[in-house]
């Protein structure tokens, strides 16, 4: 079975390679057909890195949610369905010119960690992980498109000159608001993730919050999502001052992930 | 206006929660570099005495219960709480105002012209429940809102945020928590509750590559406040199942190692006690004289230039790091194996028996559950906020024949106006039609929330 993940897994990264590609030369090329293979590409990526995650799941007998590995190939799993759907939702095929890098990073660091299959130690058997890590991915997924939008947001005006892509990205009122709809989709699903956590600890360590820099790190990338959204409200604080605070959200968010297991000790380093 | 009012307005304005955010989210990053719980000598030896000297000044050592982060937290429940006060009567006006009929002259975000009766058109806006009436200037309108629940969304949202921070706050205040370690068959009093614990049994279940699958301990909890047999009950307890008895919540902390300490007095013996790694006895007959259970190796080793050490978790070769104190000093330190005993004047020790002890975290949160319900509350309130953004269509009939259609909607902006051209037509005004009086009159309302 795993052994099967591991061919799948590395048909998913040539997808979503093949896909960036094609997205690239579809913007070179200015031809719509480009784009549609390019659709096509990343949504077969994203059908057979289901299957790897699901056959993953079979092979260790539990969710594939716990360790360095399984939550990056996740990660870059939530980034491209959330990019997916908004793609498909705004008629935006540029967007997966740029989330498939990213999401192309992502797996390509979950290629570099270790795939050894491990049983669960006694705190991490149990339902609220599901829960706890599907709600992570999901929101980390979303910071990730918002953080995409952003950055198109914030090299729109270079691209001017361009007639095809001036016709094919939006305008920076809607660039703008697909964001903010992407960020509250993150922001919704860090609050579950936040309190589904919180429930789990409560039973495995008789604490739901105890400043764990994981835990910390999150509440940090939950209000400074929450300061964008009271920004936002504001005048003067939608479009370029709002995509550099969304870029700055987004790299909170990389820091809670992969900063925190790195570089701050606590219960969710996974050293 | 006057000085204090300038004030008030400050402190329950947006631009002052933004800036308590700020300054919680820059503090809570900042403190977790620093390790928390350490004493000053520990952090001059880690960083420098200057920076050790800052942080015991600062309080970084503890931040999340400094003085200074309860000022933050309380200044920012405050915001909220007023905001929330003052709020309250303009958003309930505007949810009722939303479901009536619009004023006339009155243009929404988007407008477009309508040949037909455009109800039809307004289902496929989701807005199911239309009405009609005569407007002032004597117009036919048809209107619908729908979403209107969604004015609320940040109301609740940060109504939940006040619960939560109440609960944890009084819970991190007034919870009582106790800690009971033993092997099977000890009991140990539950501080001051009037209760004991007995473990009745404790297993650690083993996978076959000898990982650790479980921590289960069988425990009895009795009322010993009462003379004679109190009232008890019995639960199994393992990590991620605690269980509740007596108001008092069980959990599986951790685990190490016990055995059994024997003292003979010229070959007899005189005392027998099972003391866990980290335990002392007291020799009955001569106090002054102390032994200690220092350290347990199940399979010991000794490591060239490490010292005393175990080669795997299994009981294989049981080692007993034991320290001596006579009148409080250290008289001697060894490690005992096999058969190996420790003969001080007519004492002897012996170590035997070993065997794993459960340590159980036990709490009393009466609060816990409205931190909970806290969570609960803000997820429906972004919820609200975000799935729930209040839309409402009106049309007004010029002429007796040809519709206007117009549409507004608090947050839906340009997505809102393409759904809005989408269903009426590329004639439609998808410019922002929002006068700008409004405009500044919502941004005032957002400023002081």
């Amino acid at each position: 079975m795993l052994q099967i993940e591991n061919v799948l897994f590395t048909i998913v990264m040539l997808l979503y390679f093949a896909s960036m590609i094609l997205y690239f030369v579809y913007i070179a090329a200015k031809k719509e057909q480009i784009s549609t293979a390019a659709l096509i590409l990343q949504a077969a990526g994203l059908v057979f890195h289901t299957a790897a995650l699901v056959l993953r799941g079979i092979g260790a007998g539990r969710l594939p949610l716990t360790n360095q590995y399984e939550f990056a190939t996740s990660f870059a799993w939530g980034l491209c369905l959330v990019s997916l759907i908004f793609i498909l939702r705004y008629r935006f095929r540029i967007l997966g010119a740029f989330a498939s890098p990213v999401t192309f990073l992502i797996i390509g660091y979950a290629a570099m960690q270790s795939k050894d299959v491990h049983d669960l130690m006694p705190a991490l058997q149990s339902n609220w992980l599901g829960f706890h890590v599907a709600t992570a991915i999901i929101a980390y997924g979303a910071f990730g498109v918002s953080f995409v939008l952003s950055v198109i947001f914030l090299l729109r005006d270079k691209m001017k000159e361009s007639g095809f892509l001036d016709q094919h990205i939006p305008s920076r009122e809607k660039l703008d608001a697909i964001s903010y709809r992407s960020v509250s989709l993150g922001i919704l699903f860090l609050s579950f993730c936040m309190i589904t956590g919180a429930i789990w600890a409560e039973r495995a360590w008789g604490s739901y919050w105890s400043w764990d820099p994981k835990e910390t790190w999150s509440l940090v990338t939950w209000i400074v999502y929450a300061i964008y959204l009271h920004l936002r409200i504001r005048r003067g604080w939608k479009g370029k001052s709002a995509a550099i605070f969304a870029t700055v959200g987004f790299i909170c968010v990389i820091f809670t992930y992969i900063g925190v297991n790195t570089f701050l000790p606590g219960v969710h380093s996974y050293k | 206006m006057d000085k204090a009012k300038k004030i008030w307005k400050f402190f329950t304005s947006m631009q002052f929660a933004v800036i308590l955010l700020g300054i919680l989210a820059a503090a809570c990053a900042a403190s977790s570099f620093v390790t928390q719980g350490q004493t000053y000598a520990w952090y001059a030896s880690r960083y420098s005495e200057r920076k050790a000297a800052l942080i015991m000044t600062l309080q970084l050592d503890d931040a999340y219960h400094s003085w200074w982060f309860m000022a933050i937290s309380i200044f920012l429940c405050l915001n909220l709480l007023t905001c929330n006060v003052i709020r309250l009567k303009s958003l309930v006006s505007r949810f009722r105002a939303f479901a009536e009929m619009p004023g006339p002259g009155r243009k929404g975000d988007v407008s477009a012209a309508a040949g037909t009766d455009p109800r039809e058109a307004f289902g496929k806006l989701g807005m199911r429940r239309v009405r009609s009436g005569k407007g002032e200037d004597g117009k036919e309108i048809l209107y619908a809102a729908r979403r209107r629940a969604g004015i609320f969304g940040a109301w609740v949202c940060h109504l939940g945020i006040l619960l939560l921070i109440l609960g944890f706050s009084l819970g991190q205040y007034m919870h009582k928590e106790y800690t009971a370690y033993g092997v099977p068959g000890q009991t140990r009093l539950i501080g001051d509750t009037g209760y004991a614990v007995t473990i009745d049994d404790f297993r650690i279940g083993l996978r076959k590559d000898e990982t650790v699958e479980q921590y289960t301990a069988d425990i009895t909890v009795r009322n010993v406040a009462v003379s004679g047999n109190g009232e008890a009950a019995s639960a199994s307890v393992s990590v991620n199942h605690p269980a509740t008895l007596f108001g008092m919540k069980f959990y599986q902390n951790s685990t190490g190692w016990a055995a059994k300490l024997t003292v003979l007095k010229d070959g007899t013996k005189t005392q027998e006690e099972v003391v866990c790694a980290g335990d002392y006895l007291t020799v009955a007959d001569k106090p002054d004289l102390v032994i200690m259970l220092t350290a347990f190796y199940p399979d010991y080793i000794f490591l060239d230039g490490q010292g005393p050490a175990t080669a795997s978790s299994s009981l294989r070769n049981p080692g007993y790091l034991y320290t001596v104190y006579y009148k409080g000093e250290v008289l001697g330190m060894n490690v005992l194996t096999g058969d190996d005993y420790l003969t001080i004047d007519e004492y002897t020790v012996l170590f035997s028996e070993p065997q794993n002890y459960t340590l159980l975290q036990i709490k009393q949160d009466r609060f816990q559950m409205l931190a909970l319900l806290g969570g609960i509350v803000v997820l429906l309130g972004l919820f609200l906020s975000f799935y729930f953004q209040p839309e409402r269509v009106w049309a007004v009939r010029e002429d007796g024949e040809d519709w206007t259609v117009y549409g507004e909607s608090r947050k839906g902006g340009v997505l809102f106006r393409e759904r809005f051209a989408e269903v009426f037509g590329k004639g439609a005004d998808t410019e922002s039609s929002v006068p700008e009086e409004r405009k500044e009159a919502s941004g005032r309302d957002q400023d002081t929330k």
